[in-house]
């Protein structure tokens, strides 16, 4: 028939001829670790770097860029940011590396590390909202599911654990890996599987306040599997100091393109330095960490002397002070280091975890004293893998410093005070993760900003909202979550933030 | 002589007889001359002049109007002239042998009775014999009070006809939407076509978002570029039938422009048109003078305070106080600044100069025309040229043969493009958000010595406008070439092969740089597009007429064509600036180059037949069908019938003296439709740029870098047209109506709508929905007087139309289609509603007493849900209501047009409430304002708050989060052109030879006559796609005024 050739070649025409049709798995792979570890930090998505003012690490003199610090009603969007950024990238992207895998019996290994790298972006989510979309999520294309149910966060915690297990185990040394397409381990198996059992420490440790048998069960398990302890085997994403930005750094780019760009202590955009609470702390207990990480810029260079240093009040009412060129800011030679690791779980926090189990009977492999202080020394040591030289702390120094800081006894939850207030030291900058073990045990003892018109009657909050889009393109699902939860609300308690 | 044979002699003096009586039978008084002119007193060349009561005697006007027509030898009947030309009511006279030059003057036709029309494919065909409405504009209607892009001068003049014109600058977009949104796909726009074959109308890039930021720039469509003074004729073809032969992508209408051609004449024939226009803010916003710059009460007094408040009105008392501070550091008396927008936007301008020669032979006929467009933005800075070439050509080679050919080229140039939506980048914030005791000028120049932006508020992403307009830089581009060549055959007497091709095609570059030192990216910004877009259509037909019998007549048609449009995109993103303040894609420390590379395609076949019955009755039956490369294999043609009829009733009957004309139509017609983009029908994976790792994720939407999920299955639409109406003329045509009825409904509509981003996806492409379009659309004409030196014509047309979104797909009761920035308001398709219905919050109240429900926590009345119905975007009722008076030599038209029913949701007061710098935050600055109603848990609240600690501010702040709170009815009518011309008496120039010279006072957009917007334009929208009914923050409309010369030579 004649008819049948009046759509010669529209098939091929139809092909995008800059694109291609099966997915490279191991480069799907990469975008997702760089999209889950932060990326995306231009306007309006920036990933949750308000933690960092909300445990009062930083604050900033302007109302809307010191959210984290004031959490002042008109900015209350400011927590939509997390969750829009993460679905539609890292979510759906292992979605696609697990789906282009999981069938081909050669690459255990890079299903595995996408499981686990899936529970520690999935974590990250459910941590900071409670109930999520987890079960259906990313699941547009491959099972037209448009409209995702809200999990229960509890049903996410036992999913992720078991995740973390399966995965661990089915890790096979002999088979293929990522290579340098995994820009944490460079696929290397074993470091993947102690980076699966300290995830799972991490997690099953989260359990203490809503379910404390889980939580030993989960925390024995993960310290059986092997969890991080040595330096070598700290999870970190490694960056480029230079080109597109998504090699760069995300946290470090955030804080260099809002504030510390023009690099001399008055030029900061939108009004960010160090906050008072944490800089008077870490001179309250001569931290060789202050001069490493802050600087003041005196006569156009930077000061580290440590006492110079000097925070900036958190209630500054959006109005730039006369004095602020003297307040301390990030040290550029070692936080701000664009090309620098961002490291993702430390020996410090395996160390802090395990006194932790250690205090709570759950753990006998060493003393809880001497697990605090290995803790502090690792965390130490984090500075020069992060900054090299510049970040090097000299034996002599961490030794004084652990010898004046050690674990004190007293009732638990005396001692995990202790714990929980260096480890606000010692991981700092990963906020979300202090913030974390603040709404489990109440630590660091910080207090909070009680700033005109914050949106939270001078508390803390304690959950992220979702963003108003869920409540008109997934209304259902998104009212059943309310209705199970609590309402949208910042003081609303998620499911292992029970009071 | 004697010389000379016999049988030479006899035949010279036969031919001596014969020229005797040659000349007996050709008295002097045979040859009736005249002259035949249109209202304004200029020539009208090409009328016909026909003897009423033998049309075969009849000859046509030279360049000058003149005629001289030759009666047969034995004519004796009656002397009545009919003098008819395209665009003029045909007129009758009567005259006398010997009777010495007579003059016709002819009235402009609103609807004549016998006027031909230019219908689908550029076939002319009489009106009457049309079963659909088609409305046509002459050309000159567009070359007085110009518009820079003609679409927007169809504003109010067809019933039907939604035309607007954005708020973006000099060579923006317009968008035009015909008898309401068709679609719940991305294009309701119509199908512009230029001498039957299809143009060009993309934006470059894509059209500005609702939500965009930086870069958010409308580019300028395609129909910007047509040159008004080429325009012989639009004739809107409203859809359905009357579209059907252009197939899919006139679902939603035709725009059918037929350019202008040269005239067989003596010599050449020159017109020159000049226009020279001011432009000015339209509407300035009522904003309060209470209380100036300041936070809590309290007014700035050092610099730090300033900068703190710069863009905040929650200061005190505004008392003169000259101890204020402002951010530029100096102090000045604290007294209210009510002129910053008139002071920040200057006087735009905008100079058209254009040339066109025409001549020819009976042979060969051309025309070439030169059009320069210079136009200054009321942004001082923004400019935009526009200089346009067009030549035309028509030659009958042999009898059967003959050839068209038109050639246009354009050079469109724009500089610094302003966007609109959110304030990084967007100088039109300063002039509105700046406080109500700062002067917008003590900002300037907007950087400092070093060129970086000087701060002015606390927010570093609400730009200096100074700053912006001085140090950003924004410069486009577009090259642009249209050919058509058509060639026709006569085989066999009445078989007409036509074969024709056309290309559009243009070249566009693009860039658009945030320079070192903007605050809220310090190492500067670049943004750029290099694209060349084609769009190619190739067409041949066969047609056929014949009498099947005396009183039944047949014209048959059969036609193919093939369409290719393609594009080969690159966009170009990078930031950092290597060496400072140097501006060049080489100095960038990270660049990504993204290649878009669409090609479309979509043959078809069609053929229509249509039969008249003793030239009264007309039937027309079509069919077409279309292949698309943009669907799935399996589903990727359609055929779609169409019939159509019309009955003249006055023609068939005799009817009462009263009526002069009566005619009856109806039509049915189907229309086809594949997708819209290519590439939508498998999931691919790109390349993500990487100075490390190697990167790959899903190929984003090329316009809005989100993900999509692809459709396997994507099939044709189908959108049913069922049209009916009829027209009268009465009382000798003095008095006219045409109403027309339709009803059109869209199934399996191929839908690109946001989804929860949960899904792993921003938006799916989907082939679901019914949608219905029905209304009615008025046209009535009045000659009340008509004179030979006063004549008033008028023309008034309303049009309704209801829409309805009938179904989605089973469990899907909305899809959202756009979103304000921060999501505020947001635009969705509801089953139930009208298309574009604005969805947001309210404030919550008690059910029972209606009390506000407050939060104890932070003293705001507690949010509703985002999905609270606020109304509908688009405008049902639409009206133009045009004035003509003649007198003498003068000649005055007037426009009002008027657009009701719709709702606008204001970004501007949004802010400027957060702000403190409208009225409606006045209440409890002094005294504190007292909140009365129940908190969460039903008890009594009643707490009093005050400017202390900010909580007031804080509470009027929080104003964004109820969206009811700024929605605006939209309804409006304007005044919308004035044209009051004078035709100069040229007969006393002497020198040279001018045939008529016009010189007119113009004005477009003079006066809003009625409007519930108080503080901006309600036709104020910056983009050109579906997401109407946000006003964002664009540049604000304007009044245009000035003065134009047009001469004939």
């Amino acid at each position: 028939m004649a008819l049948s050739s009046c759509d010669k070649g529209y098939k091929e025409m139809n092909i995008n001829p800059d694109a291609v049709t099966n997915p490279t798995p191991q480069f799907v792979f990469s975008l997702a670790e760089y999209d889950g570890a932060g990326a995306g930090g231009h306007y309006g998505s920036s990933a949750a770097d308000f933690l960092l003012g909300t445990m009062q690490y930083t604050t900033s003199y302007n109302d809307v860029a010191g959210w984290g610090s004031k959490y002042i009603n008109s900015q209350i969007q400011q927590t939509y940011g997390p969750f829009n950024a993460a679905y539609p990238d890292e979510i759906n992207e292992l979605g696609i590396v697990i789906k282009t895998v999981k069938s081909d019996p050669t690459k255990v290994n890079w299903l595995a590390e996408a499981r686990i790298w899936r529970v520690y972006c999935f974590m990250r989510q459910t941590d900071l909202y409670g109930d999520i979309p987890y079960s259906q999520a990313g699941l547009g294309y491959d099972s037209s599911l448009l409209k995702p149910v809200y999990d229960a966060q509890q049903s996410i915690y036992t999913n992720m654990l078991s995740e973390l297990d399966a995965a661990a185990q089915s890790l096979d040394a002999t088979k293929t890996t990522f290579g340098a397409s995994d820009l944490i381990y460079g696929g290397n198996p074993d470091q993947w599987k102690k980076f699966a059992y300290s995830l799972m420490l991490r997690l099953g440790m989260r359990l203490t306040k809503v379910d404390i048998a889980s939580a030993q069960t989960w925390v024995t398990k993960a310290i059986a599997g092997g969890v991080i302890l040595q330096d070598a085997d700290i999870a970190k994403m490694s960056y480029l100091a230079t080109g597109q930005d998504i090699n760069k750094n995300p946290q470090v780019l955030d804080l260099w393109n809002s504030d510390y760009i023009s690099q001399n202590g008055v030029g900061n955009v939108e009004g960010g330095k160090y906050a008072d609470s944490w800089i008077s702390y870490l001179q309250s207990t001569n931290d060789p960490r202050l001069p490493i990480i802050s600087v003041v810029w005196t006569g156009g260079k930077p000061d580290t002397t440590s006492s110079k240093q000097l925070g900036m009040p958190q209630n500054i009412p959006n109005k730039q002070p006369a004095n602020f060129g003297s307040y301390s800011e990030p040290n550029p030679a070692t936080v701000l280091g664009l090309g620098s690791p961002k490291l993702l779980f430390t020996a410090a926090e395996s160390y802090f975890l395990l006194t932790e189990a250690a205090l709570r009977g759950w753990y006998s492999g060493a003393s809880a004293s001497s697990l605090y202080t290995l803790g502090i020394q690792a965390a130490m040591r984090h500075w020069s893998i992060v900054a090299g030289s510049a970040g090097t702390i000299s034996p002599a120094a961490i030794t004084t410093y652990v010898n004046n800081n050690v674990l004190v006894s007293g009732t638990l939850d005396q001692q995990l005070q202790q714990i929980y207030t260096q480890f606000w030291v010692s991981i700092f900058p990963d906020a979300q993760e202090v913030y974390n073990n603040w709404r489990r045990t109440g630590y660091p003892a910080l207090v909070p900003n009680n700033y005109p018109t914050n949106a939270t009657g001078g508390q803390i909050y304690r959950r992220c909202l979702y963003p108003i889009s869920e409540q008109t393109l997934n209304t259902v699902n998104y009212n059943a979550a309310v209705a199970r939860q609590g309402a949208d609300a910042l003081m609303t308690r998620i499911w292992w933030d029970k009071q | 002589m004697t010389k000379f044979p016999k049988a030479l002699r006899g035949i010279l003096l036969g031919f001596c007889w014969l020229l005797f009586l040659l000349g007996q039978a050709q008295p002097t008084d045979r040859h009736l001359k005249g002259t035949v002119k249109g209202p304004d007193g200029s020539a009208v060349a090409g009328a016909t002049v026909a003897l009423a009561a033998d049309k075969k005697t009849a000859t046509a006007t030279d360049a000058s109007g003149s005629f001289t027509l030759t009666l047969p030898a034995a004519y004796n009947g009656p002397l009545e002239l009919e003098i008819s030309s395209v665009g003029y009511e045909t007129r009758r006279v009567s005259v006398q042998r010997g009777q010495s030059a007579i003059t016709v003057v002819m009235d402009n036709n609103r609807s004549s009775l016998n006027e031909v029309v230019v219908t689908a494919l550029g076939i002319n065909r009489e009106k009457k014999s049309l079963g659909y409405a088609v409305t046509t504009v002459k050309g000159d209607e567009f070359t007085q009070a110009r518009e820079n892009n003609i679409a927007n001068a169809l504003t109010g003049k067809v019933a039907g006809v939604n035309a607007a014109g954005l708020s973006t600058g000099p060579g923006g977009s317009s968008r035009v939407t015909i008898r309401g949104n068709g679609t719940l796909g991305p294009d309701n726009q119509p199908l512009y076509v230029v001498n039957g074959m299809p143009i060009d109308n993309s934006v470059p890039g894509g059209a500005p978002t609702v939500n965009g930021i930086t870069n958010n720039v409308d580019r300028g469509d395609g129909i910007a570029g047509i040159n008004p003074d080429d325009i012989e004729s639009i004739s809107v073809l409203k859809g359905g039938t009357a579209a059907a032969l252009y197939g899919s992508r006139a679902a939603n209408g035709v725009i059918l422009i037929t350019t202008k051609k040269g005239r067989a004449q003596r010599g050449v024939g020159v017109e020159y048109n000049s226009t020279a226009t001011l432009e000015n803010v339209a509407v300035i916003p009522e904003f309060q003078y209470t209380y100036g710059q300041g936070l809590d009460g309290v007014m700035p007094t050092d610099i730090n305070s300033a900068q703190a408040s710069g863009r905040k009105s929650w200061g005190a008392p505004i008392d003169g106080n000259t101890n204020y501070m402002a951010v530029d550091t100096v102090h000045h008396p604290y007294t209210a600044k009510k002129k910053n927008l008139q002071n920040f936007y200057q006087t735009g301008s905008t100079f058209t100069n254009s040339v066109a020669l025409a001549g020819g032979n009976e042979k060969t006929v051309y025309r070439f025309s030169a059009a320069d467009l210079n136009s200054n933005g009321i942004l001082p800075k923004t400019t935009y040229d526009r200089k346009t070439l067009n030549l035309t050509l028509a030659s009958k080679l042999t009898d059967k043969l003959s050839l068209d050919a038109l050639a246009q080229y354009n050079l469109e140039t724009g500089t610094n493009r302003t966007g609109a939506g959110d304030a990084l980048g967007n100088p039109n914030w300063t002039p509105l958000e700046i406080a109500n005791t700062a002067d917008v000028r003590w900002l300037k120049p907007g950087y400092d010595v070093n060129g970086n932006e000087v701060k002015w508020n606390d927010a570093d992403i609400a730009s200096n406008g100074y700053f912006v307009i001085n140090k950003f830089q924004e410069k486009d581009v577009k090259n642009r070439f249209i050919g058509q060549a058509s060639v026709s055959y006569e085989l066999i007497k009445n078989l007409v092969f036509k074969g024709t091709v056309s290309e559009d095609y243009y070249n566009y570059n693009y860039y658009n740089i945030l320079p070192t030192g903007t605050r809220y990216v310090p190492n500067g910004q670049y943004s750029g597009i290099k694209t060349d877009v084609s769009e190619f259509n190739g067409m041949v037909t066969g047609a056929y007429k014949t009498a099947l019998t005396k009183d039944i007549g047949l014209s048959a048609l059969v036609g193919a064509n093939t369409r290719k449009n393609q594009e080969n995109r690159l966009t170009l993103n990078g930031n950092n600036f290597v060496v400072p303040y140097f501006y060049s894609a080489s100095n960038l420390s990270a660049l990504t180059t993204t290649p878009y590379r669409p090609r479309i395609g979509t043959n078809s076949i069609f053929g229509s037949v249509d039969l008249d019955y003793k030239n009264f009755l007309f039937l027309t039956l079509g069919g077409r069908e279309d292949w698309f490369s943009t669907l799935s294999p399996q589903n990727n043609h359609i055929f779609y019938p169409s019939v159509s009829g019309s009955f003249v009733l006055s023609d068939a009957v005799r009817l009462p003296e009263f009526f002069s004309y009566a005619k009856l139509r109806g039509s049915w017609a189907q229309v086809g439709g594949g997708a819209p983009d290519p590439y939508q029908i498998n999931l691919t994976f790109s390349n993500v740029a990487s100075s490390g790792a190697s990167l790959l994720n899903v190929t984003p939407d090329p316009n809005t870098g989100n993900n999509v999920i692809s459709n396997p299955n994507l099939k044709p639409y189908t959108s049913t047209t069922t049209e009916g109406g009829f027209e009268l003329q009465m009382l000798n045509s003095r008095l006219g109506i045409d109403f027309t009825y339709y009803n059109r409904q869209t199934t399996n509509d191929i839908v690109n709508t946001a989804v929860s981003t949960t899904s792993g996806y921003s938006n799916v492409i989907m082939n679901i929905g019914k949608l219905r379009n029905s209304g009615v659309e008025v046209l009535l004409t009045g000659k009340p007087v008509r004179t030979a030196n006063f004549g008033w014509n008028v023309s008034y047309n309303i049009a309704y139309n209801a829409n309805k979104v009938v179904a989605l797909a089973p469990g899907l009761n909305y899809i959202q289609i756009a979103s304000s920035v921060n999501s505020w308001a947001t635009l969705q398709q509801i089953v139930g509603s009208p298309f574009g219905t604005l969805v947001g919050t309210r404030m919550t109240r008690d059910a029972k007493t209606g009390q506000i429900v407050y939060d104890r926590t932070t003293h705001t009345p507690v949010m509703t849900s985002a999905t609270q119905v606020l109304g509908n975007s688009v405008a049902p009722y639409t009206m133009g209501l045009t004035n003509d008076f003649r007198y003498k030599r003068f000649n005055l038209s007037i426009l009002l047009d008027g657009k009701f029913g719709n709702k606008i949701f204001s970004i501007f007061e949004l802010y400027a409430t957060r702000m403190g710098k409208l009225k409606s935050t006045l209440p409890g600055r002094a005294n504190g304002l007292e909140l009365k109603g129940i908190d969460k848990s039903g008890a009594p609240y009643d707490t009093v708050i005050t400017q202390a600690n900010g909580v007031l501010r804080n509470y009027y702040d929080n104003y964004k989060t109820y969206s009811e709170l700024f929605l605006h009815d939209g309804s409006f009518i304007k005044l919308r052109q004035v044209v009051f011309s004078y035709q100069l008496p040229i007969k006393n120039i002497a020198t040279v030879k001018i045939q008529s010279a016009n010189i007119s006072f113009v004005a477009r957009n003079l006066l809003i006559l009625y409007r519930k917007t108080t503080n901006f334009d309600p036709e104020q929208s910056f983009t050109n796609s579906n997401a109407q009914g946000f006003e964002s923050i664009g540049l604000p409309r304007t009044r245009s005024y000035g003065l134009n010369l047009a001469v004939k030579f």
